[in-house]
């Protein structure tokens, strides 16, 4: 990593911990905690955006209290991999492929978040996605169904809104801070 | 409250590393138990901590806010629906195997919200920095976790005051979810864009102090916290204890 790496993580960590103000104040039932490390991944590779994951992950923690939270960790390096991969194929170029790409990328994050939840916590990690999962219950609907289409419905929806607003933040980008990320210029 | 307390306890006075090492043992140990009473005794072993901290009381409060939900759901999810043979707990039935499942992963989330909270109340961040400099801890690392922790701040302050400014522009955050989500452009995007446009400023400062990645001088601690060998043996000690508790849940 180099230094300007390093000030991007850090911008990306608390772009991670910033957004769920702005989500509070919309009355979004998403967390758009992953839109840093997404726009880390798409500037500057994978490496710098699995610390970014990680780093939020302990960070969130310590803020919060809430260190139930570290073992989902492992879903930010997961979301690091693929928005870097995503990026790099050209997911970022139009809405086009920058939202069902992260509509896939939802279905992967919450088909590993599950598991977790469900191995780790028995389904429970509270907040309203954990709601969800007790009103499918109260249903009838079997544990392991409820806690997967909760966690990949939620995801699908909050990864689909994450890589929307990565998208527009690079295409919005002033050319001469787009010109210092290599990773933004045009296939040759 | 969550954070530092000031104290005088043997958890304040103590090596950063060994409140830390004490909750990781109380996180690990929480996923190792399968049992109703296992569980209840590493929730004992993290309301100790408090005890030993003299902060459980700052501990407790803020993992209750945090676990009682949690217990609520849990009863719900996995006592209202489980399988049979059922149980009366007062006014309500539930399963009997779902209840032992309940109380496990509620004991499991307790545990671990009192122990991390009492490390946090234990643990002067400063001194964690200098325990952490003492050790040769990258720079990189100590740079992510003190100037990530005051850039939040300020992140969120800029958040707010463009929040107030969009409203001004006549900027609505309520209506139908498909308004409340074009709302995020015009928040987010200032947002973003302003701190992309400061790391270069950001880069160069760092660069001008002579900061560099690769290795360089390892920096000395002024004050580096003691750490008797007492301390290093008790953490020793959670590290076996944590191993042992794995064996025997594997064996």
């Amino acid at each position: 990593m180099t230094l300007r790496d390093l000030v991007l993580v850090r911008l990306g960590v608390a772009v991670n911990l910033v957004m769920g103000q702005i989500v509070a104040a919309l009355l979004l039932p998403v967390f758009l905690d992953a839109v840093g490390t997404i726009l880390v991944a798409s500037l500057v590779g994978p490496v710098p955006a699995i610390v970014v994951g990680l780093t939020t992950n302990v960070v969130a923690a310590a803020i919060s209290g809430n260190f139930t939270w570290l073992p989902f960790g492992v879903i930010q390096v997961v979301i690091a991999v693929y928005a870097a991969g995503a990026a790099r194929v050209g997911a970022f170029r139009s809405w086009t492929t920058a939202l069902p790409a992260g509509t896939l990328l939802g279905l992967i994050a919450g088909g590993t978040a599950a598991p977790i939840s469900l191995i780790l916590f028995g389904g429970v990690t509270a907040g309203g996605v954990t709601l969800v999962t007790a009103v499918l219950r109260v249903l009838g609907v079997p544990l392991e169904y409820a806690v997967y289409v909760t966690s990949i419905g939620t995801d699908m929806v909050d990864k689909t809104l994450a890589f929307g607003l990565v998208f527009l933040i690079l295409r919005t980008l002033p050319r001469h801070l787009a010109a210092r990320f290599p990773a933004l210029a045009p296939p040759r | 409250m969550i954070g530092y307390v000031p104290g005088d306890s043997p958890l304040h006075r103590a090596h950063p590393y060994t409140p830390l090492a004490l909750a990781a043992g109380v996180f690990l140990a929480a996923f190792a138990v399968s049992g109703p009473r296992p569980a209840a005794f590493v929730v004992a072993a993290a309301l100790g901590m408090g005890l030993l901290g003299g902060v459980l009381r700052h501990a407790v409060r803020p993992a209750l806010a945090f676990a009682l939900p949690v217990w609520a759901l849990l009863l719900v999810v996995h006592g209202l629906r489980g399988p049979e043979p059922f149980v009366a707990v007062g006014p309500i039935t539930l399963s009997e195997s779902g209840l032992d499942r309940a109380l496990v992963l509620g004991s499991r989330v307790t545990a671990i919200l009192v122990a991390f909270l009492t490390a946090l109340a234990c643990v002067a961040p400063p001194r964690l920095v200098e325990a952490m400099t003492a050790r040769g801890a990258s720079f990189a690392r100590m740079y992510l976790l003190v100037s990530t922790l005051t850039l939040v701040p300020r992140l969120r302050e800029r958040a707010a005051r463009i929040l107030e400014a969009q409203q001004c522009r006549g900027l609505r955050l309520g209506g139908s979810p498909v308004a409340r989500v074009r709302a995020l452009g015009p928040l987010v995007l200032p947002l973003v864009l302003g701190a992309l446009a400061e790391v270069d400023e950001q880069v160069f400062a760092l660069d001008a102090r002579g900061v560099s990645l690769g290795g360089g001088a390892r920096r000395t601690s002024l004050w580096p916290p003691p750490d008797p060998p007492l301390e290093r043996a008790v953490r020793w000690a959670v590290l076996v204890l944590v191993v042992t508790l794995y064996a025997v849940r594997l064996a």
